[in-house]
């Protein structure tokens, strides 16, 4: 007999165990995190080894790390790379000034918490973490690609107006076009 | 060893027999700071460029005396001949701060001249720079002034995750600890 809902589950396990063993990592980065990286992904601690690599452009991208601070001025270049990426994406916040602003909590110029600007899969606490931290993130990112539950991409569609909303009381001239999906 | 000024020395009296009005002082070895009016500082920084052989310019930045209801711009220039920096300081108003263009006498003082606009709200008439340098859309005032209170915009822009809230003035528990005692100047930085 034909069972339908089999199927498709069948399906979204073969699609999610592909999705997450290659990860590839759009090269952007913010703050000083972007430091950490190199090393997480020379001969030492290896994240090919899971999959994960580096892209050159967004459209190529599945993975978005925002590694640390992230001012406001930035932030326009990251929501305006974050929606060109194509589905499906995943974004991973870096260091403890994207979970609540570190260090910078009161910096007049840099945002407090990522995940009112854009949804956010993985946090990855420390400051900075080292490379094991970062790793210990990637396979958490992709315990959550193989449950079905890292879906930011479809959060952010369904909540488009919550996160303008967030978006516009921090950049006072709105520099993108509205997006009709 | 005793320490010795003698190329010190020298270049204070250049400058004292080049200008009058301005106040010389020869800070420790290797410095020689200059206060000059406004109006004697390209003239300054244009005589150092021709006849001292300053030829490079380090830096320029501003500082906020908002007690004396003054901004003081410093100039620091660097000989590589005689290895002595020369600090030209001058204090201009508070209130409608202009100071004057000096880009021509080099160029780099130009990028100095955008960051302190934005920053300290300092006018310079007559130079060519876009209005934004490091800030996007900024509507408050310059963000390095001393008077922009940061905590207030903070609160007010941008949303404090839970859980911060407990955040607390540990320096008394601290010197309590260690037996020490909080300097009065130190207190009013205090977050209460």
């Amino acid at each position: 007999m034909y069972n339908d809902n089999n199927a498709q589950t069948i399906v979204e396990y073969i699609k999610n165990f592909t999705r997450k063993n290659s990860l590839f990592m759009l090269a952007y980065g913010t703050g000083c995190g972007a430091i950490e990286l190199p090393a997480t992904l020379t001969s030492r601690y290896d994240a090919e080894r899971l999959g994960v690599r580096g892209a050159a452009t967004p459209r190529q991208a599945d993975l978005l790390l925002i590694t640390g601070y992230l001012s406001t001025k930035t932030l326009k270049r990251v929501i305006r790379v974050y929606e060109q990426m194509q589905d499906p994406k995943y974004v991973i916040g870096f260091g403890s000034c994207t979970i609540n602003g570190g260090m910078y909590w009161d910096s007049y110029n840099t945002i407090k918490m990522l995940d009112k600007y854009i949804p956010v899969d993985v946090y990855i606490n420390g400051c900075m973490p080292r490379p094991e931290s970062v790793i210990a993130g990637f396979k958490e990112l992709q315990r959550l690609i193989s449950e079905g539950k890292a879906d930011g991409a479809t959060k952010y569609k369904e909540n488009l107006d919550w996160y303008r909303e967030n978006q516009k009381k921090v950049l006072k001239n709105w520099p993108l076009v509205e997006y009709n999906w | 060893m005793e320490t010795t000024f003698i190329k010190e020395e020298l270049l204070f009296r250049q400058l004292e027999t080049a200008f009058e009005n301005v106040v010389l002082e020869i800070a420790r070895k290797e410095a020689v700071l200059v206060y000059a009016p406004k109006e004697l500082v390209a003239p300054i920084l244009l005589y150092a460029k021709e006849k001292l052989g300053y030829k490079s310019f380090s830096h320029l930045s501003c500082v906020d005396w908002i007690e004396n209801d003054e901004f003081e711009l410093v100039y620091i220039l660097w000989s590589p001949e005689t290895k002595i920096n020369l600090f030209v300081k001058t204090r201009i108003e508070r209130e409608n701060p202009i100071m004057e263009n000096t880009d021509t006498i080099w160029r780099q003082i130009n990028t100095y001249q955008r960051e302190i606009r934005e920053m300290f709200g300092v006018e310079f008439p007559g130079f060519i720079g876009e209005k934004e340098f490091i800030l996007e859309d900024w509507e408050e005032i310059p963000p390095m002034r001393r008077d922009f209170d940061t905590l207030d915009y903070v609160s007010e822009t941008f949303d404090e995750r839970p859980g911060r809230e407990d955040k607390q003035d540990v320096r008394e528990r601290i010197a309590n600890r260690s037996g020490e005692e909080i300097p009065d100047f130190a207190k009013k930085y205090s977050r209460e």
